[in-house]
């Protein structure tokens, strides 16, 4: 594409990368003990930011997930524009749009055949939205910025203030001084307490001793309840297809009652298996939900320990790593969901009767 | 023993690594999927998107055996 200014590139951005680790370098091992890099705090549920609708309590990883999700409209919006403009060839950001698109239907093609124009919006949305999550995670600042909050177990920092925009103070949490938290510290879960880089936007309201950093945006699927909610749509989904393509004869599948009736012991057997799908379906929900959160929340976990003990190169190796697993993750999501479809889309019984 | 706080802390997280004992035969059977989908794909060049479909369905199966470890690993760890 830019074969001319390839040719007589100066050679600045290597020297950039080369300063940039060695600030790295100084900020890790030899420079004052407020450039250390800290590991994110690990928790499961996702914590509140304090804005609130209503009662609702918003969490972080939610305002991460309405992000994502307005980036989305934002790119549909843009992409629906650019059709109605009435380009042919789309360039730019839409480039990789199309190609993201046009390889999710072939795939869903592939899978239902006939039927992929209807499944085609509920699983790449999945898809999407999936993907859009997984990778403004890896964005600086998810994770670590956030507010300053007083520790109950295990080890926070000392607050170190930076600047000032305005009336609002800026902290940072001085690895450098470690406080144990005042009530009783379980020493084996040190680690689950530990702060991020933190810049309390809090005004002067009491500063905690021994402090973590509650972040304002943290990755979506890293909350069990983003995988789970979409795990339901997914398996909901795949009944309310089956009942499409099939009527109510689908649910012969979990009940084959003409089976019980009519065949004998064999027709006893056959409802019994049709239990088990039941308990199936709900293994899927259980196994969609744990598959993207595990990943995820284990590589945000891999990254911040890694990130805590070797702080210079390694951290960038992995995040390549973790960009990769956004869309595997994604795509595995989008392909099981279709599979499982598609699957119930044909009727169980006729297929046995080919046998 | 005299701590038992501490001890706890310990058995949990011994209990953590034992769980993950169940991604050895995830790792295996993610490893005997890609090997067998390399082969058929190396034997039969054409049928590529299909198999690697496929495979990566079955990998995906397989590696769910890992996270499910995994996740009863961090719930130890972080929940219990």
């Amino acid at each position: 594409m830019i074969e001319e200014k390839t040719k007589k590139r100066v050679p600045v951005k290597r020297w950039i990368v080369i300063a940039l680790v060695i600030a790295g370098i100084y900020a890790a091992f030899i420079g004052p003990s407020i450039l250390k890099p800290i590991s994110p705090v690990v928790v499961l549920p996702g914590e509140p930011t304090g804005l609130a609708i209503g009662g609702f309590q918003i969490t972080n990883t939610i305002l991460a997930t309405l992000i994502a999700d307005v980036l989305l409209l934002l790119l549909g919006i843009g992409a629906a524009r650019f059709h109605a403009s009435g380009k042919k060839v789309p360039s730019g950001i839409y480039n990789a749009f199309e190609a993201i698109v046009e390889f999710l239907w072939n795939s869903v093609v592939g899978a239902a055949g006939k039927w992929a124009r209807r499944i085609f919006p509920v699983v790449a949305t999945i898809f999407l939205l999936i993907f859009m999550a997984n990778m403004i995670k890896l964005v600086p600042g998810f994770e670590s910025i956030g507010k300053l909050k007083e520790v109950h177990e295990g080890t926070g920092f000392a607050p170190v203030e930076l600047f000032k925009i305005g009336s609002l103070s800026v902290f940072t949490i001085d690895k450098g001084q470690p406080h144990e938290a005042e009530e009783h510290a379980a020493e084996g879960e040190a680690a689950a307490a530990e702060g991020g880089e933190g810049h309390s936007a809090e005004a002067s309201t009491e500063i905690c001793t021994a402090c973590e950093v509650v972040p304002f945006l943290r990755g979506s699927a890293t909350d069990l309840n983003f995988p789970f909610a979409l795990a339901f749509i997914a398996v909901l989904m795949t009944q309310v297809y089956g009942v499409w393509a099939q009527g109510l004869g689908y649910f012969e599948k979990f009940f084959p009652v003409r089976q019980l009736v009519r065949g004998g012991p064999f027709g006893a057997i056959n409802f019994a298996v049709g239990l088990l799908e039941v308990v199936l379906e709900f293994a899927k929900i259980l196994s969609f939900g744990f598959r993207l959160f595990g990943n995820i929340f284990a590589g945000a976990l891999l990254l911040s320990i890694v990130g805590a003990l070797t702080a210079v190169v390694v951290p960038a190796g992995l995040y390549i790593f973790e960009v990769f697993f956004g869309i595997i993750q994604a795509y595995v999501f989008f392909l099981l969901a279709t599979m499982f479809i598609s699957g119930a889309l044909v009727s169980h019984h006729s297929s046995e009767e080919h046998h | 023993m005299n701590d038992p706080v501490a001890f706890v802390a310990g058995m949990k997280l011994l209990g953590a690594g034992l769980a993950m004992l169940g991604a050895i035969g995830a790792g295996v059977g993610v490893g005997i999927a890609a090997s067998g989908g390399v082969q058929a794909m190396g034997r039969n060049p054409d049928a590529t998107p299909t198999i690697q479909t496929n495979m990566i369905l079955g990998m995906a199966f397989a590696e769910a055996v890992a996270i499910y470890a995994l996740a009863v690993a961090l719930i130890i760890i972080f929940a219990a």
